[in-house]
């Protein structure tokens, strides 16, 4: 069935439909990941984008059906060049997986013309639709894209991971299953919040340390979760992943900026500054925090990216506050980033140990 | 038979979690300076410096420390007579913080203690180190501490360091 993607801007690419035959609309996202698609399509920080692949063929590796980042949410759509039919254990190919999803796909596209063509105009919203008449450009000109994001994926109600370590709370900005298998091998006992818990509810669980996790949309949306971030962060060890990064900056008067280009790479290049130590990681942001905010702050800067210099992650000069920008816990990607959370661990361990040494003096 | 207990790896996230810890504790770190006792403390020295300089932008003075008159298991231990050995920066009115690779019984960390109060009068004086592996003599404790490997008072440690023996591990023996 011919299909079109048309983009905000009025420019049609045609291709052929797969998958759910719904009509979508959402901001176009060009994905440069080469595998773990299907983490990809199952992260929440897509939740209201279409998702572009610029690999010629998707799904070459076949499809891992135990490779999810979430069962609530996935992409609005998918864009690819062609698709493999190849499986993994013979059961399922990329199609019929993004079928069983019932996502929208539009596939046969020039998806590196797609992407050359955002690279010069900006992201844009974008709609997988059957006609592209004036009707249709109408439509998608006067779409506005929902703020809500967070709070659709948003956990509604608290949810333990139940271990015997130090207990997490985790703020659900829209979190990665990957976040969670990290903190379990880590034996981590987490509890799991809604992004707009209050400082109160998260004070009551008695947290060690607290966790922000990755989310999708514009973080200034969330002036709440900023509020409760100026509470907390005097009192707990924070980690902040992806969006929890950007939130945690704009708690202390740091300034967001989006990127020209942005980050949506399941294998680039960060430097940690302090060894100079190189670490391939997967990254999917559109925002980075601005040089001249962090200059003047009380954060010190951990992590730039090697391409293009960004900000990737921050830490407190004097607060048990360490944020990386990047995704520690890959999928997809390298599993470089790994360390960030043992870093965390041993953050949170060092705080709890200063504070039993001052209660016992006390 | 020797075991590998921490590789390259840790050992460099250790260095770099030291850094970050030392930061954090000091609000501002412009009274710092590192002083290594020979001889692998001072590479640990040597790598703290130069992730702060990475960090924050500043240079602080490190400086090497040799112990080796201060210490009491040798015969001629009569500490009035021992000559001091110039350390080559200032440390009057300094934060310093002394650094080496492992801390055992607390007794090298006295005589560099010693070996410091003789060249001047330090504001401060803190402890990293890279290994504390416990069994104290004295009562001596690391600031600023790698990793704790707990141990048998028979067993080795053993440091090993790029800049001197190729790579960077600790063992345990």
């Amino acid at each position: 069935m011919k299909r079109y993607l048309i983009l905000e801007d009025g420019t049609v690419f045609p291709g052929e439909g797969f998958g759910s035959s719904i009509i979508t609309t959402g901001q176009l996202v060009i994905s440069n990941n080469r595998t773990g698609i299907e983490q990809s399509v199952t992260d929440p920080d897509t939740e209201g984008q279409i998702l572009a692949f610029t690999i010629p063929s998707v799904g070459n590796s076949g499809i891992n059906r135990d490779f999810y980042e979430s069962i609530n949410s996935q992409c609005k759509g998918v864009v690819i060049g062609s698709s493999s039919l190849s499986t993994v254990d013979g059961s399922v190919s990329f199609e019929n997986w993004i079928t069983g999803l019932k996502i929208p796909g539009i596939k046969n596209v020039d998806v590196r013309a797609l992407a050359k063509h955002i690279a010069e105009h900006g992201e844009m919203k974008a709609s997988i639709m059957d006609t592209h008449d004036e009707h249709a450009m109408d439509q998608i000109k006067a779409l506005v894209l929902p703020p809500d994001l967070v709070k659709r994926v948003s956990t509604r109600q608290s949810y333990p991971n139940p271990n015997m370590g130090l207990k997490i709370v985790i703020v659900d900005l829209g979190l990665k299953y990957s976040i969670l298998r990290q903190l379990s091998y880590r034996d981590c006992n987490s509890i799991i919040v809604n992004y707009n818990s209050t400082a109160e509810e998260i004070e009551s669980l008695h947290p060690d340390g607290i966790i922000y996790s990755n989310g999708p949309g514009n973080p200034e949306d969330l002036p709440r979760t900023i509020k409760t971030i100026q509470v907390l962060q005097k009192n707990y060890p924070i980690l902040g992943i992806g969006l929890g990064n950007l939130l945690i900056a704009l708690a202390n008067d740091c300034q967001i900026i989006r990127l020209k280009e942005p980050h949506h790479e399941s294998s680039l290049a960060v430097k940690e500054v302090a060894s100079g130590k190189i670490d391939f990681v997967n990254h999917n942001h559109s925002y980075t925090l601005d040089e001249k905010y962090i200059g003047g702050s009380d954060f010190i800067v951990t992590n730039v990216c090697v391409a293009d210099g960004t900000i990737e992650g921050i830490r407190h000069e004097y607060l048990p506050i360490m944020c990386v920008l990047f995704e520690p816990e890959a999928a997809p990607g390298p599993t470089d980033g790994y360390y960030v959370f043992d870093e965390f661990i041993d953050l949170v361990e060092s705080v709890k140990k200063q504070e039993g040494a001052r209660n016992q003096w006390n | 038979m020797a075991k590998e207990i921490i590789d390259g790896q840790t050992m460099t996230r250790a260095l770099t979690r030291i850094t970050y810890e030392i930061i954090e504790r000091n609000k501002g770190i412009d009274d710092l300076v590192l002083v290594g006792i020979k001889t692998r403390g001072v590479f640990v020295a040597h790598r703290i410096e130069s992730r702060l300089k990475q960090l924050e932008n500043i240079s602080i003075p490190v400086a090497e420390l040799d112990i080796t008159p201060y210490r009491d298991d040798h015969e001629a231990t009569d500490l009035t007579t021992v000559k001091a050995e110039p350390l080559d920066i200032d440390i009057n009115n300094k934060h310093v913080i002394l650094t080496d690779d492992v801390l055992y019984t607390g007794r090298t960390i006295r005589a560099a203690m010693d070996a410091l109060m003789s060249v001047g009068r330090p504001k401060k004086i803190s402890l990293a180190v890279l290994v504390d592996r416990g069994h104290r003599e004295l009562p001596i404790r690391a600031d600023f501490v790698g990793k704790n490997i707990p141990t048998s008072q028979k067993e080795k440690i053993k440091v090993s360091m790029k800049e001197i023996d190729g790579e960077d591990k600790i063992e345990i023996e």
